[in-house]
């Protein structure tokens, strides 16, 4: 079947290694974030990365085991948003199968594409078990918008959108930098280490 | 930056001694119990009931409490305000100061939500205070989790904390040779490259050579494996978590069976 041939490429030995850093990845810099007090999240760049060079399938148990683990170690209110995680992984993975992460401007509409799916799953997730109210900065611009007479969906959709780019993008292009900086031969390892290499004459 | 590897407390209690897999049944049929059944002050009891003294037995009473207060307590006070004032669709106001009035709809629906989330994440944080997460996964991986989402999981909680240890003497390093970490906020996004690019290149770099050991001894052959530990699931927990699910159907039901 071509499926489950399409999700057994993705996981090499390799891979099962990698995912593991890749959410430690997520986690310590997550906190880093938190420290230097800068207004995004970057805690999903372990994730893209795996997505990128082993496939959307690895990029989204990457997601979800890094919610998972989240909520173990430091906040289990974190547990219901593994699908955003989820699709983050995959998006990744298939933005960079269609050769988006060859440039880094290919990078740039990758970090936007899976910062519009991050914004359509985590709506739902918000409305229907906080009511569209988390305990972070986006609440009050949702505040507002309700006041101004929109219905709860949308209000929670329109936060989103304004919130997400930035973190993705910023998200994306880390994890960009992240591969180029590994040298070819570590790369070539990978299952689909051919998503980030130079494209054949 | 967490000291524990998680939440698990060493205790012996009735609940520390329940089979790992019991527990995240019947934490699960709280949760969505709370979430689909009927009732404004169902989770509320929920929690009263079952979840408060259950943390009493399993002799994690106190930090139960705390915890839960810690993770909870900034993010309700946000939703009640939040709702209280502005909850579409609410009429009934109950008082107004300035140019906000408090309504009845709010804070109904703030209440509920409140407390199915108390629900949820205390559910978790309870199993998660009584489970060792190692027995937890050997349980999961003897009932059929793939042994390679075990070894991720098991793996990610040992690195984790070395890599905060990593990350923290990267941290001192780079403020002794004139990083600054405080100050405008272009400063700040600057800092971030110096302490994120070693750390990352580091634990990649063992990425390759933990692959080859792991593959060295055996780690993606099929068959069998024998654990060292054995986990006792009694007849009495079996019975328990059927009648788990028989609660979930009984309150999802609830909704037809009730006028």
């Amino acid at each position: 079947m071509k499926l489950i041939d399409s999700i057994k490429k993705d996981f090499n030995t390799m891979t099962l290694v990698l995912i593991p850093v890749a959410i430690a990845i997520n986690v310590v810099i997550g906190q880093i974030v938190v420290l230097l007090r800068l207004p995004v999240y970057l805690d999903s760049i372990g994730t893209v990365l795996v997505g990128a060079i082993c496939g959307p399938w690895a990029g989204a148990l990457t997601g979800t085991l890094s919610n998972i683990i989240w909520g173990l170690l430091i906040d289990p209110n974190a547990f219901p948003w593994f699908p955003v995680a989820l699709f983050i992984g995959f998006v990744s993975g298939w933005c960079a199968h269609f050769g988006l992460f060859r440039t880094w401007w290919g990078v740039v509409i990758t970090g936007f594409l899976v910062a519009i799916t991050a914004a359509l799953v985590s709506t739902p997730i918000a409305v229907y078990l906080y009511g569209g109210i988390t305990a972070s900065g986006s609440s009050f611009i949702t505040a507002f918008l309700l006041q101004t007479g929109r219905d709860l969906v949308s209000a929670v959709l329109s936060t989103n959108f304004l919130v997400e780019p930035v973190d993705k993008i910023a998200t994306a292009l880390l994890a960009y930098a992240i591969i180029r900086g590994l040298s070819r031969r570590y790369l070539m390892r990978f299952p689909r280490a051919d998503n980030v290499m130079p494209k054949k004459a | 930056m967490a000291e524990r590897l998680s939440f698990y407390l060493e205790r012996n209690s009735p609940l520390h001694r329940l089979n790992p897999t019991t527990k995240l049944v019947v934490a699960f049929t709280l949760i969505l119990v709370a979430f689909l059944g009927r009732g404004l002050f169902l989770p509320s009891l929920l929690f009263l009931l079952i979840l408060l003294p259950l943390s009493f037995v399993g002799q994690v009473g106190r930090e139960f409490l705390r915890t839960t207060l810690n993770l909870l307590l900034p993010l309700f006070a946000f939703l009640f305000v939040m709702q209280s004032l502005f909850y579409p669709g609410g009429k009934t106001v109950l008082f107004g100061f300035w140019i906000f009035a408090v309504k009845l709809e709010g804070v109904r629906f703030a209440f509920l939500t409140a407390t199915r989330v108390l629900v949820m994440v205390s559910s978790f944080l309870l199993l998660l205070l009584t489970t060792h997460p190692g027995v937890l996964l050997l349980d999961l991986t003897q009932r059929g989790l793939p042994a390679s989402v075990a070894y991720i999981l098991a793996s990610t909680l040992q690195i984790i904390p070395q890599m905060q240890a990593k990350a923290a003497t990267i941290l001192d390093a780079q403020r002794s040779r004139g990083l600054d970490t405080s100050g405008s906020l272009g400063r700040r996004i600057r800092a971030l490259l110096p302490l994120v690019g070693p750390l990352v290149f580091g634990s990649l770099v063992d990425v390759e050579e933990r692959a080859i050991a792991i593959e060295a001894r055996g780690f993606r052959s099929s068959g069998p494996k024998t654990s060292l530990i054995e986990i006792e699931d009694r007849p009495l927990e079996r019975a328990l978590r059927w009648l788990c699910l028989l609660a979930l159907i009984l309150a999802v039901g609830s909704w037809w069976l009730w006028p």
